[in-house]
């Protein structure tokens, strides 16, 4: 094991893909000279030169459609949206092509590409540029959604999702490329499989469910639990479609309580939804409802008491967990 | 002159198996046996007979969900055709995507798509991948003239010219945008002006000859071929019956139908045979042969099994989910 | 060949069709596309045009016609050909177009039905409570184990939101177990509510302070049931019982022997000036007194709906607190029940309360005869502060006057 940061991850899962295949490439706005808006990409173009680290002019529904229709015909192409926020214009190449293609062909055509970038707020920069996209992306059959929170797990998902056969939403926390962690050896290939969550803390009295960055507020509220005596069981799922329902209804069985922690919006999304799946399939396990500590509903403000107020804290957390166990 | 008729004979051929098909998809579908949209191609076949006739097996082609003809052209069985109109099994899309989503991978034919604009950049995309490889195809994009507006347009022809990719944009412009004509959405007439704003050359021409058709495109796709780039080609035409079965057509006059109906395709191809001499035997011939395959594929269609259920789960992904019967579970 | 022609569909939509105009006579060629009528459909009027080339040798149905889809509509063929058997088939709904083409094809064969949808991954149904009157709130867990433990949930109390029994709650909570021979179950423990709390405080505290005796006679209850089978007789639907008929009596004869009408108030009498007569209505948690007031004045019907609406809103909770003060005798009829007659407990500060028995059939004595009658008990609750003995009798004796003799509460 060796500590690396969450972005060097990212870069490090890349190379190694890329030096294990040439049909894959990786194109966006500023991948390549510029060395990556956030660095991920940094170094990429000198060690495998233009051919294979593209930038694109401004056109993100261009070269998202590039990518699709290029993995149609056999590339493996890294698609890097600058954020997620600008996938939106991009929408319809993800949704409508990307997700439809195998299906649509009869199963005859394949679309294995990867979509990836930032997801979520990263501070002050207000409602246009802090989405966190994982309802928008979640609801669509056909994609995976990946959202790593650590460094092991964004290098380990990352090597998955390039290998995979379908197309890939893969969603990077803004605030996390700094974050450091243990990720195994260069000499120890790690490829973590989609779909697979991740218990991250065990407990016995309530279960935390999170993914990306409110991951770390819930580790953050369940060590401040457990100095007042209540463990709680944290569960990263790493993987909102498809998701691990197993790991989270096992854990839920186990301690009888649940919450939930997410920076979308509480409207639906994989919150919502991993909240249908636990009442269906741990029903009579329950001692409590199941509580969602989400983003505030509300478009992101700019200021910044405001923005503290809208994203999920560590305190909110503390406080669902108190109420769930009755405490 | 001998091969030069044998191949108009055969363009011929294959434009009135394109027309038959389309008519009797039309009865099939007065008849509820087909359901959802279906855009008829019928009066703009000498295009996609005469593109394919420019083209190699190798080359992929993309195009609208007006996109029966060029799967046929590309040399999809009438079967696989018209069972994917009937929703069944045997169906080019396994009775999953319908008229709109026509598939024929070994033929290189890579779909119709049901979004306007959405799939330029998919063709441009194969051209990538063409250029990536050094594979030596052609990709050829067909849309209309309504695409020209939308974003998905200028974004796809913007990097296919910035990329010098090897892929022919051919804008089939049958003058109907649904029902507006190109007078109340575009400011130019000729839209091959477009092309200059993405670096690439531009050609524009009528598409009633076959002939015609595929000496044009022809010439493009040397071009890209030589890696010289992209070019945008506005072909003249017009469609014969409304967008979809369920447009009366009421923008236009009859009067305008019948006067464009005298540059039928067909017309003018049969005419041309009888130019150069061909009899009403051969003629009378080739008909025969058509109604018989397309007589067949119709009764194909009507008894081939439906669409299967598992093959509906199984194709949302390409991989083996552990349960596959959704991640939605 | 020729061949029926049927309407076609012609919108994704479309259920029926108005057949507006033909635009090819019989006898004219026609061409494949070529126009043959039009058509007004559910989203547009539509071109009918020919699917087939020949002559249209027959024009099935005229203009203006409203048609479903495939309905016969006309006969096209070569010139000159025999079409008597169409028409024939046509004549003999219900003909299918295009017979003639589909005579030869392959039918299709019937689609398999279609393999079970799959079922959403769903939960054993919970049980429902066994036979508890009111629902116990307890979390899904604390369900299943109560179901797995034999634990009734009505004897835990819970300590969650709103009263939800809660895991937490089970912690040291005996299993009850399976009722076997020898095993003996103790009582269930049932919370009281504040109403039959203070039902229970009332009623000791009447019974220990108040003296009471009881009064009982047996009236002649025939003429009660003849009197009210005709009124209930110009009633129309409407009508009224037995014991609406013994708050009129009761409030008549509390008009005629006022001495009844009192309380005791501690160091002086109270003598009514008004007769509010209140009437026991029994509820789930107890037994609610709301008072008719001056039921002396008011009409048998109109007495009858008002307890009709009291005790209804009595069960449902909705009496406002001042329509159960300040009654100043009480009814309480367990006639329906059958019981014969009973010594109620007085609703203080009243001095007296009517216990009514069931009204039976008896044999009685009618000049001199035994014959069949109708009998009905009545039992005088009186205050001893207040009611004495001699007063006690004389209102049932003003009170008896009226029940046998219903007509006399007119005068």
């Amino acid at each position: 094991m060796r500590e690396l940061r969450y972005r060097e991850a990212l870069r490090e899962a890349m190379i190694e893909e890329m030096d294990r295949d040439d049909r894959i490439f990786l194109m966006g706005e500023e991948v390549g000279h510029y060395q990556g808006a956030y660095k991920v990409s940094e170094g990429l173009l000198a060690q495998f030169g233009e051919k294979r680290v593209i930038d694109t002019p401004i056109a993100e529904a261009g070269f998202a459609g590039v990518g699709v229709g290029a993995a149609m015909v056999g590339l493996r192409p890294i698609i890097e949206f600058m954020t997620w926020n600008f996938s939106f214009v991009a929408f319809d190449q993800i949704i409508s092509n990307a997700a439809k293609i195998h299906q649509m062909s009869g199963g005859r055509l394949k679309v294995p590409v990867v979509f990836r970038g930032p997801n979520g707020a990263a501070k002050q920069v207000a409602s246009q540029h802090s989405h966190s996209v994982d309802p928008f992306y979640t609801n669509i059959p056909g994609l995976y959604v990946v959202m790593p929170a650590t460094p092991r797990d964004a290098k380990g998902l990352l090597k998955a999702a390039i290998r995979c056969e379908d197309p890939v939403v893969f969603l990077e926390g803004e605030t996390l490329y700094n974050v450091k962690g243990d990720v195994p050896d260069a000499d120890e290939e790690e490829v973590i499989p989609l779909g697979k969550g991740r218990i991250a803390r065990e407990g016995s009295d309530c279960t935390i469910i999170a993914w990306g960055r409110p991951y770390y507020t819930a580790m953050a509220a369940a060590e401040q639990l457990a100095a007042e005596g209540t463990e709680c069981e944290v569960v990263d799922p790493r993987t909102l479609r498809p998701l691990d329902t197993d790991l989270m209804i096992e854990s839920v069985r186990k301690t009888n309580r649940c919450v939930l922690v997410h920076e979308h919006w509480p409207y639906g999304g994989p919150g919502a939804e991993i909240v249908d799946r636990i009442q269906r399939e741990a029903f009579d396990h329950l001692d409590a409802p199941i509580l969602r500590v989400p983003a505030l509903d509300v478009p992101m403000p700019y200021a910044t008491n405001l923005e503290e107020l809208v994203l999920p804290t560590t305190q909110r957390v503390v406080d669902a967990v108190k109420r769930v166990t009755y405490a | 002159m001998a091969s030069g008729r044998d191949e108009l004979l055969a363009h011929y051929e294959k434009m009135f198996e394109i027309r038959r098909f389309e008519e009797e998809a039309a009865r099939a579908y007065a008849q509820s046996k087909i359901g959802g949209f279906l855009h008829l191609y019928i009066g703009q076949e000498a295009i996609a007979v005469g593109t394919n006739a420019a083209l190699t097996d190798d080359d992929y082609v993309f195009q609208t969900y007006r996109d029966h003809g060029i799967a046929l052209a590309r040399g999809m069985s009438p079967n696989a055709a018209m069972a994917e109109l009937f929703g069944k099994d045997a169906g080019c899309s396994r009775g999953l995507g319908g008229s709109m989503h026509f598939f024929d991978v070994e033929n290189n034919f890579l779909g119709g798509w049901g979004i306007v604009g959405g799939h330029l950049a998919l063709a441009a995309g194969a051209a990538f991948k063409s250029k990536y490889t050094e594979d030596g195809r052609v990709t050829v994009c067909f849309f209309g003239e309504g695409s020209t507006n939308i974003g998905g347009f200028h974004e796809a022809l913007s990097l296919a010219g910035l990329w010098k990719l090897p892929i022919v944009f051919i804008c089939e412009n049958n003058q109907y945008a649904m029902g507006t004509p190109m007078s109340r959405t575009s400011p130019l007439d000729d839209l091959t002006l477009k092309a200059q704003g993405y670096g690439m050359q531009g050609d524009r021409f009528q598409g009633y000859d076959v002939r015609t058709v595929q000496e044009r495109v022809g010439l493009a796709v040397k071009r890209a071929r030589r890696g010289e780039g992209p070019t945008f080609i506005e072909v003249e035409t017009y469609r014969f019956r409304g967008h979809s079965m369920s447009d009366p057509a009421k923008y236009r006059s009859r009067a305008e139908l019948e006067e464009r109906k005298k540059k039928d395709p067909l017309v003018i191809a049969r005419d041309l045979l009888k130019e150069a001499g061909v009899g009403d035997e051969q003629m009378d011939e080739i008909e025969e042969r058509v109604e018989a395959a397309i007589d067949a594929c119709v009764k194909f269609a009507a008894a081939a099994e439906p669409a299967k259920e598992e093959v509906m789960w199984d194709t949302v992904y390409a991989t083996d989910l552990s349960t596959k019967r959704g991640a939605g579970r | 060949m020729a061949k029926i022609i049927g309407l076609p569909k012609l919108s994704p939509t479309m259920e029926e069709g108005v057949l507006l105009e033909w635009t090819k006579n019989e006898g004219d060629a026609v061409e494949i596309d070529d126009l043959l009528a039009e058509v007004e459909t559910d989203k547009a009027t539509m071109e009918f045009r020919s699917f087939d080339r020949g002559v249209l040798l027959k024009i099935l149905v005229p203009a203006g016609e409203s048609l479903a889809p495939d309905t016969p509509v006309a006969i096209i063929g070569d010139a000159g050909e025999d079409i008597s058997e169409l028409l024939a088939q046509v004549a003999s709904a219900p003909a299918k177009p295009e017979a003639a083409a589909e005579a030869s094809s392959p039918a299709a064969p019937a689609s398999p039905a279609p393999a079970a949808a799959p079922a959403p991954a769903s939960t054993a149904a919970v049980a429902p409570e066994a036979t508890s009157g009111e629902r116990v709130f307890a979390s899904p867990l604390v369900r299943r184990l109560a179901r797995e433990r034999n634990i009734d949930l009505r004897t835990v109390s819970g300590s969650g939101p709103r009263g939800r029994v809660i895991k937490r709650d089970l912690e040291g909570v005996q299993v009850a177990p399976a009722r076997s021979a020898g095993a003996r179950p103790g009582p269930r423990v049932v919370k009281a509510s504040p109403t039959r709390k203070t039902i229970a405080r009332r009623l000791t505290e009447s019974k220990q302070t108040v003296p009471h005796f009881y009064l009982t006679i047996d009236v002649n209850a025939a003429p009660l049931v003849e009197a009210r089978r005709m009124m209930n007789s110009t009633l129309d639907g409407d009508k009224v019982s037995f014991n609406d008929l013994v708050i009129k009596a009761s409030a008549l004869a509390l008009r005629a022997v006022p001495a009844a009408n009192a309380s005791w108030m501690g160091d002086a009498i109270h003598f009514h000036q008004v007769v509010d007569i209140s009437v026991a209505v029994a509820i789930d948690e107890g037994l609610l007194t709301p008072v008719v007031r001056d039921a002396d004045l008011k009409g048998v019907l109109a007495i009858s709906h008002e307890v009709r609406d009291l005790a209804a809103r009595a069960r449902n909770k909705k009496l406002r607190p001042e329509e159960m003060q300040n009654g100043t005798f009480s009814i309480s009829n367990l006639g329906m029940f059958g019981v014969q007659e009973f010594a109620a407990v007085i609703n203080p500060p009243e001095g007296a309360l009517l216990a009514v028995g069931a009204l039976r059939d008896d044999v009685v004595v009618v000049d001199g005869q035994l014959t069949a009658g109708k009998r009905m008990k009545v039992t005088l609750s009186c205050d001893h502060r207040v009611v004495d003995g001699a007063v006690g009798a004389q209102w049932l004796q003003a009170l008896q006057k009226y029940l046998e003799a219903p007509a006399s509460m007119l005068l």
